[in-house]
């Protein structure tokens, strides 16, 4: 068996495109599921309960839905849903943040519920209100402990991302595999992607890492 | 309810009074934690509450800033029933200082900052301000060195007497101390009671739950013996630690080896 890896350099400027994107989709992916993860825990824990029962129901509902059945549904059912014509970049990052959101939902809750009784309670014997104490003290040290759950969802992420090619979203998985369905080079691309995700996704887990010392709160 | 409970309580009393205890009851399911409890505390006066364990007196503290909720009886606050709701309760906390028996400092901000929190989120103060009010504060429980560190890199007296600032930043008119010196290392426990001292010798008035009896003996005017939920004696420190009237008193004091 012969290989012949210059069709990975022949086509490094798609490759860099589609890695841009791939790391484009995990950036806006989180930057939608934090804020919201956190908005639904926080529903989870103190809303009145119906909402809380509905916040409930949608973190068991994504949770244990299989990620690319998510995809799927976003670029089928959505639109008729919404009467939206959402892009497939759009439609993709709708997806991955209804998964994540869930996933972080449950990793603010728990964190949240980490921090001891007493911090409310000294914030609120200084006059303030439950949601001051929330913002002030409890999700800041929540955030701080739930930082390396947090990055490993991150690094998942990454990879899952891949999933949406399936919905022909430009990134890295699918255009190696449009390149490799044109070229028929398939082990080279496929090596390519895997050196690609690897070199991208461990300095992310080691910068997560540092990260994780460097915020560290001792009590 | 006996009518003796409702007779005034106090023979002398040196202020306005600041808060007042009518048959206060709280119940933890069929538990009992307070069963009608009576008392005065007047301005600029050290109210020292003692007694064993599960007695009450911590839970007598958490219902006087509302961290807890009574079910029958009356708290006034200088001369307002204590609100049930939440946010007129608020603005009645903010002029209670209150000090936990493990501190609990926002471990995630530094001395400054966990003094300056209640300036700034609370009273909408700006952050020099705060800050300045906050390095006031330290320096005043002797911490302006440590204006910088956080919680983890103070003893535990340090961090207590931290606590004290944090509480006194608000400007509160009356403090509230839980067990404060509960959690401490031996030699750190005089650091905090002189904080303490010094604050009730500026005229602060102060409601202290304490195990510390030369505390209650030296610096109190006047002291309140828990049990059961109830209060079995109260008077000035000479009377319950020199001629307790109660057997009960007696009894708490001769196992702590009380001697006088």
């Amino acid at each position: 068996m012969t290989f012949d890896w210059s069709v990975v350099w022949q086509h490094r400027d798609a490759l860099g495109q589609a890695t841009g994107m791939t790391v484009l989709l995990t950036v806006a992916t989180m930057f939608i599921a934090v804020p919201c993860g956190i908005a639904v825990a926080v529903l989870r824990l103190y809303a009145w309960k119906p909402v809380g029962v509905l916040a409930t129901a949608y973190v068991e509902l994504f949770r244990n839905l299989p990620l690319i059945l998510v995809v799927y549904w976003a670029f089928y059912v959505l639109p008729i849903l919404t009467g939206l014509g959402l892009s497939p970049l759009a439609t993709g990052v709708t997806a991955l943040a209804l998964n994540v959101t869930a996933y972080n939902a449950e990793t603010f809750r728990a964190g949240i519920n980490s921090i001891r009784r007493g911090q409310t309670e000294a914030a609120m014997a200084l006059g303030m209100s439950r949601a001051q104490a929330l913002r002030r003290v409890v999700v800041p040290q929540a955030l701080r402990r739930i930082l390396p759950v947090l990055a490993s969802t991150w690094v998942s992420l990454f990879k899952d991302t891949s999933l949406v090619s399936v919905i022909a979203v430009s990134e890295l998985a699918y255009v190696a595999m449009q390149i490799r369905a044109q070229s028929y080079r398939v082990l080279e691309m496929l090596t390519a992607m895997a050196v690609i995700y690897w070199l991208l996704g461990y300095p992310q887990a080691k910068l997560v890492d540092w990260m994780q010392r460097r915020f560290a709160v001792t009590e | 309810m006996s009518d003796a409970r409702h007779e005034p309580v106090r023979t002398m009393a040196t202020g306005a009074t600041i808060l007042r205890y009518r048959g206060v009851t709280k119940r933890y399911g069929n538990f009992e934690a307070l069963a009608g409890v009576d008392l005065d505390v007047h301005a600029g006066e050290v109210v020292c509450l003692i007694g064993p364990s599960g007695s009450g007196k911590s839970t007598l503290l958490r219902c006087t800033n509302g961290l807890e909720s009574i079910a029958d009886g009356v708290i006034e606050f200088e001369g307002t029933v204590l609100p049930r709701d939440e946010r007129m309760l608020r603005a009645v906390r903010q002029r209670m200082g209150m000090v936990f028996q493990s501190f609990e400092l926002f471990p995630h901000l530094t001395a400054r900052e966990n003094v300056a929190e209640g300036p700034r989120t609370v009273l909408r103060m700006n952050t020099t301000d705060a800050g300045r009010r906050a390095d006031a504060m330290l320096a005043k429980v002797g911490l302006a060195d440590k204006a910088a560190n956080h919680p983890a890199a103070l003893s535990g007296g340090q961090q207590q007497r931290v606590a004290i600032a944090r509480a006194l930043a608000m400007e509160p008119d009356v403090m509230l101390f839980d067990e404060p010196t509960s959690a401490l290392d031996p030699e750190t426990i005089g650091e905090v009671l002189n904080v303490m001292k010094a604050l009730a010798d500026e005229g602060m008035t102060m409601v202290v739950v304490t195990h510390e009896m030369s505390f209650a003996r030296r610096v109190g005017d006047w002291v309140a013996v828990f049990d059961a939920g109830r209060i079995v004696e109260q008077g000035p420190p000479q009377q319950i630690f020199d001629a307790p009237t109660t057997e009960r008193t007696r009894d708490f004091l001769g196992h702590l080896g009380w001697t006088g």
